[in-house]
């Protein structure tokens, strides 16, 4: 078991795409790490220059105490799971598990054995001599979290393993595979562009933008106090509103409205309020006409037109409005930002 | 039109092997039947015996272990070389396949000429080797893998880009050695490619006439095709090299048969 150690990693495709920039990274022993992303913006590439099935172009790679910048995949001692899962379908389910330890020159009997304990522990009893054409999608991903396990690694890579299963699978999966990962308490990265299975699933956050990491934290950080408009808008299932105002005295206004008081220098500024935490009410200090309401179950998104502004607000189930009502707002927990960063 | 291009002329060498017809003399006007004596010739006569020996050294020198080894080994080497590189490979292999056969002898009787041949220039060897004459078989194994490997490489080729890129890499995760990787991901996703390869190179090869163009009637040399050759235009025996020819035919058909069986058999 080891923590990884990234420093000033970059890596530059032939033809000149940059799709790690630089990049400090460090996760520590047993962390359960997430790698959290738009589409392109080089988690895979960043996961696959830990596995060492990428060179990187500068910058190193430390596995526990040891620089594996330079060492093939196989010497790194990591495993990985990939999102199409990789399992040989040629080979049945107990092979397939015990494949890198057939590579270790065990015995047949040895690592069949272990095979089955490992299955057994990921629920895969009596699947272990069917092939992999046979076994639904969560039952392959299981099979592969399984192969990976099986080689005591001091390190877990995953992209994406959850994105092949449908939704409700993949809810179950992640119980699983949080449980799992509680349990033998290896160093994992996990890559992934859903930002709720991140927030759920993760130690810690890393939040990256085109090749660079615009913020690391746990979820509560990462989900509380974002720390630039694009990690805000990035983060939460439903879109941060980020409203144009000015700082006069302290005092944040957005459409000439007071929404607090904070210690920050006058000026204008992007002020942030997740819609959660907008209070629909009688009194508050914004008001407008609601203009659409979305239904998420058991609450709902409410959209209130303020001066031209469009503010979503969340309402519990019982406290819904029809569209064209007039209500106030009172957005709690506000977030300021000056040229896109967080200033308080 | 199947039936007339296939079936007639199968029907017409069952007639010409039944008779004694010859391309020049009496029974060249007027051929009698003469039922299965051409087979009985046939299955009596040791050159027939000789050529079908040389024939099956023939195929699974240059066929089966030649066209397909070099074939698989290039495609394997080339898969992750430079574009470029790959390219201008692919393109001279190729260029061996297409060529017409007369200007591919000619080439390779220039090759292996014992006075000025090209091979002996480069060995070095003083006086020259005449190959065609002193290692006939050789020369013509030699030469048809040099001709057909392209086919095995461009199939192989293929079969590899099919390979999806997480199997390999897995392996290489697992630390997995190059003939490992062979054995575990490599062979097992191919092997359907390969079976394919080498029946479809193998009945090729199994009828291939153009290394008559370079070794001509030399005996050491003589494969089934020549055989034929020598022996109806020759020879001038057409009812007895028909009757060699349907036999040729049926060994095909039971080559292909086995290859088929295997292939449900083993790859179901
Ligand atoms: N082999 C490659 N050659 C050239 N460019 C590449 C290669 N692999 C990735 N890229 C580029 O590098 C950038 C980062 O790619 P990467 O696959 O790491 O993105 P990602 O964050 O994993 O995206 P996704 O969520 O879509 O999987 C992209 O712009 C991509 O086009
Ligand atoms: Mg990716």
């Amino acid at each position: 078991m080891a923590g990884i150690e990234i420093s000033a990693l970059t890596k530059e495709f032939p033809g000149g795409v940059q799709a790690l920039n630089g990049l400090d990274l460090s996760i520590a022993d047993g962390e359960f790490f997430a790698l959290l992303g738009p589409s392109g913006c080089g988690k895979t590439t960043l996961l696959r220059t830990i596995a060492g099935l990428e060179t990187p172009t500068s910058g190193s790679v430390r596995i526990g105490d040891r620089d594996v910048t330079r060492l093939p995949p196989g010497a790194r001692n990591v495993a990985m799971v990939f999102q199409d899962y990789a399992l040989f379908p040629h080979m049945t389910i107990e092979d397939n598990i015990a494949y890198p330890l057939k590579i270790r020159r065990q015995a047949r009997e040895t690592r069949l054995k272990h095979a089955h304990d490992v299955g057994s522990q990921l629920g895969l009893d009596g699947l272990m001599r069917r092939r992999p054409a046979e076994l639904s999608g969560g039952q392959q991903q299981r099979v592969a979290l399984a192969r990976a396990v099986a080689c005591h690694p001091s390190a877990f890579l995953f992209d994406e393993p959850l994105s092949n299963l449908d939704a409700r699978l993949r809810l179950e999966a992640r119980t699983f595979l949080k449980r799992l990962q509680r349990q033998l308490g290896v160093t994992t990265v996990f890559v992934t562009h859903d930002q709720a299975e991140a927030l759920a699933l993760a130690d810690r956050i890393a939040v990256m933008e085109a090749g660079r990491i615009r913020q690391i934290g746990t979820p509560r950080e990462v989900f509380g106090r974002p720390a630039n408009t694009f990690v805000a808008g990035f983060i939460g299932s439903t879109p941060m509103n980020l409203l144009p105002g000015v700082v006069r005295d302290g005092a944040v206004l957005v459409a000439a409205q007071q929404l607090s008081v904070l210690d920050v220098p006058d000026g204008e500024v992007v002020v942030g309020v997740r819609p959660e935490y907008v209070a629909v009410t009688e009194n508050g200090p914004l008001a407008g006409a609601v203009a659409t309401v979305e239904n998420l179950g058991t609450s709902s998104l409410v959209t209130v037109d303020v001066d031209g502004l469009s503010i979503g607000a969340v309402v519990p189930e019982d406290r819904e409005v029809e569209p064209g009502t007039r209500v106030a707002l009172n957005p709690t927990r506000v977030l300021v930002y000056r040229d896109g960063e967080l200033v308080s | 039109m199947i039936g007339v291009f296939l079936v007639f002329p199968g029907l017409w060498t069952l007639y010409i092997g039944a008779t004694n017809f010859r391309l020049t003399g009496v029974s060249a006007r007027e051929p009698d039947f003469v039922g299965l004596d051409n087979f009985e010739r046939a299955l009596t006569d040791q050159t027939f015996y000789h050529s079908l020996w040389l024939t099956l050294i023939f195929v699974f020198g240059s066929a089966v272990v030649g066209q397909n080894g070099l074939g698989f080994t290039l495609a394997w080497a080339l898969r992750d070389a430079r574009k470029w590189i790959r390219r201008t490979l692919e393109a001279l292999v190729l260029l061996a396949w297409i060529l017409p056969s007369s200007v591919v002898a000619f080439l390779w009787i220039a090759m292996l000429d014992r006075d000025g041949g090209t091979i002996n220039a480069l060995l070095g060897t003083v006086p020259g080797i005449a190959w065609t004459v002193e290692y006939p078989l050789l020369s013509i194994i030699v030469f048809n893998i040099w001709r057909g490997t392209a086919f095995s490489m461009m199939l192989y080729s293929a079969a590899l880009s099919s390979i999806p890129p997480s199997h390999l890499e897995t392996a290489r995760l697992a630390g997995s050695s190059g003939t490992q990787t062979l054995r575990d991901v490599v062979f097992p996703h191919i092997k359907r490619h390969a079976l394919t390869n080498t029946l479809l190179i193998t009945l090729w090869t199994f009828n291939d006439f153009t290394p008559f163009l370079i070794t001509a009637s030399d005996y050491d040399a003589e494969i089934i095709a020549t055989f034929i050759y020598n022996k109806a235009i020759v020879g001038g025996e057409m009812g007895y090299s028909g009757a060699i020819s349907l036999l040729v035919l049926l060994m095909n058909l039971l080559l292909a048969l086995v290859y088929l069986r295997v292939a449900r058999r083993r790859l179901a």
